[in-house]
């Protein structure tokens, strides 16, 4: 297994047969076993509560469009830096420390769930958590459950996309080669590769050009 | 100013084979008692408190510098990895307030020996003159105690000590430096490319990396993990530029050590020593002489929390100055698309850098300027990017997966200093139960002129060197000033050899000090400051 479910329209396959951890032996020791515990079983869940949990998981499944296994472990990996208080340092004046701030927005989205569906946030259909959500982003600095909207969504997807693309999975996807030590790089410059580096096989799907 | 091996060994105390220092020197490492009256103890052990370390031991000082965080083995404390470089931050909690908030986050100040600059890019550009007196030349800002000229010297040997590798400087006081410039990457490929089609000069530096072998330090292997600690000892951090000769000549680093006050003697207003914590337990260092130098933020912090009957309001505090003026540079990121594959992630990220947008210039509405330099995000800073163009689900994987097609550039905007950007106390503690720092921030029109302009240009050079797309984040970067160095206790918390304006003993020697901030990276004029500092506090003993 070494790629995650994407549609090529959405931009899978672009770097065919690229996995990062075939180049695992070439990383130093403490690299290896950092990047490598990704990979294992993640410790039991201890920061989330079961109920919280359930949002959790559809709440990162939605950030990072991840609908079918297999999948990046993104809500453990957040239990695991929660439960270790392995915060970014610093949060916003008008936001609870991140613990509190966590509990207290995912409590948020299925007030949102509930008034709007009736139902629990994971147990609305897959277009009407995007819907929920896309309204959370669109208020903008604007009040959401008493914090600004902003520093919600800022919370979320900082926490998601941290635990996302720290994976080597992620990384295959994206053409990144990962750990670079003791080995680093001989071949830079514009279009230049490693031996080990894939070339991207669609250079003209720019995502920019295809929004507009 | 001589050879650099005869003012500071520690690049030849490293290993033959370059992989860390001497294991003697912390082995046998001297180790003074908390009641020993030892001459000075400096209070972290980062860019401005290691070249004072240095620089006392030298002069045959009896020194300890305290740290709160690790005495790193970066072989088998860091790794080449983004998210798993967590540890390298200063992580206990701050709260950020103001208008524009600044969050912190991987762009946070380090925690543990060899401070911010163990995860620091590397860049290494001096000051420009005008930047020591802005306030007579442009209206803004504030003037410096001293001139461009006094810290010349300075600036020359530190630069030597890293050392700094980059082409001759056309800029601010035209200089050249030690090493040779380095090649570069796509991303700074295309930078040079676009600046030339556009008229604007680029240089390739300066930055502290090794270009060659240096003392026993090795060459540099392009990895671009700059941002992560460098464990192949290429680029320079006090850990192995000032910490190695420190320990050579008898001083004393104490890791693990949270300062929690400075003791002030009652009667005669001195400082005696500090008051610290280390493995759960409170203890003291009585010393001759303090110094802090704990980083823009923690430095205030501690002031604040050293409150005694002479100083309620905290220590150095009786005109209200403690905390105040703290700078941030503006530093938005613009990135740009390009058909070929760029895969910026390669090579260091700090290459190339333009200062033609330094000074003030007369036909625009705004004072100051800006720098721009060439930046390189890894995946995680990288997915901040495209988030912060308010893609997230499929759209956010989408864009992810262009990531080999673009390059990115970052401003460095000259904020001006304010009053009311400071550190004051929260109410929130950390795990010692002492008060943590509130950092407030906004910004003046002056400041968002700048901003506008800067991304303006990173724009045209980006386009210019054939990109199809640019996107644009708001970042900011390098906190400096919150204790700044003036010429009198109204204006300022120190004077220009760092002593305090309050207690005579005491001193601050980190970026805390600086009054204005130019558009250039702070670590080479912490460093330099310190050293001049360090000069002065010789000379006046003797
Ligand atoms: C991601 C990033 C990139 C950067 N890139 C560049 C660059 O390219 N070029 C550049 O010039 N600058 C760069 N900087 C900024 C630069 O690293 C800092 O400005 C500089 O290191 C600050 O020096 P300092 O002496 O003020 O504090 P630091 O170097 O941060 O040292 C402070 C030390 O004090 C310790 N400390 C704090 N409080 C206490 C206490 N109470 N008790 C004991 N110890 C304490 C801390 O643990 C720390 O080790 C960057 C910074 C970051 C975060
Ligand atoms: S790119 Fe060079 S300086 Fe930067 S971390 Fe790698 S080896 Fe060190």
């Amino acid at each position: 297994m070494n790629q995650l479910p994407l549609d090529p329209a959405d931009g899978g396959g672009r770097f065919p047969g690229f996995d990062v951890i075939a180049q695992s032996g070439h990383w130093d020791r403490a690299t290896q076993s950092v990047v490598g515990s990704r990979l294992g079983l993640l410790p039991h869940v201890r920061f989330f509560t079961p109920e919280e949990e359930v949002v959790a998981r559809a709440l990162f499944d939605q950030i990072l469009d991840q609908r079918e296994e297999p999948r990046v472990p993104v809500f453990n990996m957040v239990d695991v830096r929660l439960a270790e208080q392995q915060t970014d340092g610093w949060h916003y004046e008008s936001l609870p420390a991140d613990a509190e701030a966590w509990r207290r927005s995912l409590r948020a989205l299925s007030d949102d769930a509930d008034a709007r569906h009736g139902v629990g946030f994971a147990d609305c259909a897959w277009e009407q958590q995007s819907a929920i959500l896309d309204a959370v982003q669109k208020r903008g600095d604007d009040d959401w459950h008493g914090f600004p909207a902003s520093r919600v969504w800022s919370l979320w997807t900082r926490y998601a996309c941290t635990a996302f693309y720290s994976h080597p999975w992620a990384w295959n996807e994206i053409g990144f080669a990962g750990p670079a030590y003791p080995r680093g790089y001989k071949n830079m410059g514009v279009d230049r590769l490693e031996p080990f580096e894939v070339r991207d096989i669609r250079p003209h799907d720019d995502p920019a050009r295809r929004d507009s | 100013m001589g050879r650099v091996e005869d003012r500071n060994q520690s690049a030849w105390l490293l290993l033959p084979d370059g992989s860390r220092p001497e294991p003697r020197l912390r082995d046998q490492m001297r180790r003074f008692a908390d009641d020993d009256e030892v001459d000075l103890v400096i209070v972290g052990c980062g860019a401005g408190g290691s070249t004072l370390l240095q620089r006392m031991a030298r002069a045959g000082w009896k020194v300890v510098a305290l740290d709160a965080g690790p005495f790193w083995e970066p072989e088998t404390d860091w790794v080449s990895d983004e998210a798993g470089s967590h540890h390298l931050y200063w992580e206990e909690p701050r709260v950020i307030g103001g208008s524009d908030p600044v969050p912190l986050g991987s762009n946070n100040s380090g925690r543990g020996v060899g401070g911010s600059m163990v995860h620091y890019a590397g860049y290494t550009p001096r000051f420009h003159p005008s930047d020591f007196h802005t306030r007579s030349l442009d209206g803004v800002g504030a003037d410096w105690p001293f001139a461009y000229e006094d810290l010349k010297p300075y600036y020359s040997d530190i630069e030597n000590e890293l050392p700094v590798a980059g082409e001759d400087w056309p800029w601010g006081d035209p200089h050249s430096y030690p090493q040779r410039p380095h090649p570069v990457s796509g991303n700074g490929e295309l930078f040079m490319r676009g600046a030339d089609a556009e008229g604007i000069t680029a240089k390739v530096g300066p930055v502290a990396i090794s270009n060659g072998r240096f003392g026993h330090r090795p060459h540099c292997i392009y990895r671009g993990f700059c941002l992560q600690g460098c464990k192949v000892n290429a680029k320079a951090s006090p850990l192995i530029t000032h910490i190695p000769d420190a320990l050579d000549h008898g001083a004393e680093v104490r890791a693990d050590s949270m300062v929690s006050s400075i003791e002030i003697d009652e009667r005669t207003g001195r400082a005696t020593g500090v008051h610290y914590i280390q493995d759960g337990r409170s203890r003291f260092q009585r010393a001759r002489m303090v110094a802090i130098a704990g980083y823009s933020i923690e430095t205030p912090r501690l002031l604040l929390n050293s409150t005694s009957k002479r100083f309620p309001d905290g220590l150095c505090n009786d005109f209200d100055q403690v905390g105040r003026y703290l700078m941030v540079q503006g530093a938005p990121q613009t990135a740009g698309r390009f058909e070929s594959e760029v895969r910026m992630w390669k090579g260091p990220p700090p290459e190339v850098s333009t200062e033609d947008f330094y000074e003030t210039d007369p036909s625009k509405p705004y004072k100051r300027g800006f720098s721009i330099q060439s930046v390189s995000p890894m995946p995680i800073a990288w997915a901040e990017h495209v988030m912060a163009q308010g893609h997230w689900g499929a759209a956010l994987r989408h864009y992810m997966s262009d990531y080999v097609h673009w390059a990115s550039y970052g401003a460095l905007c000259e904020f001006l200093p304010q009053p009311d950007n400071r550190v004051t106390l929260a109410e929130e503690t950390d795990r010692h139960g002492l008060r943590v720092a509130k950092f407030d921030y906004s910004q003046c029109d002056n400041d968002r002129q700048l901003l506008a302009a800067a991304q303006g240009v990173m724009e045209r050079i980006l386009t210019a060197a054939g990109a199809s797309e640019v996107i644009t984040i708001q970042r900011f970067a390098h906190l400096v000033g919150g204790a700044r160095m003036a010429d009198n206790e109204r204006d300022g918390v120190v004077d220009g050899d760092g002593v305090t304006f309050a207690v005579p003993n005491l001193l601050i020697t980190d970026g805390s000090v600086l009054p204005t901030q130019g558009s250039a990276n702070p670590a080479l004029t912490i460093m330099a400051v310190a050293a001049r500092a360090a000069d002065r506090l010789i000379r006046r003993k003797g």
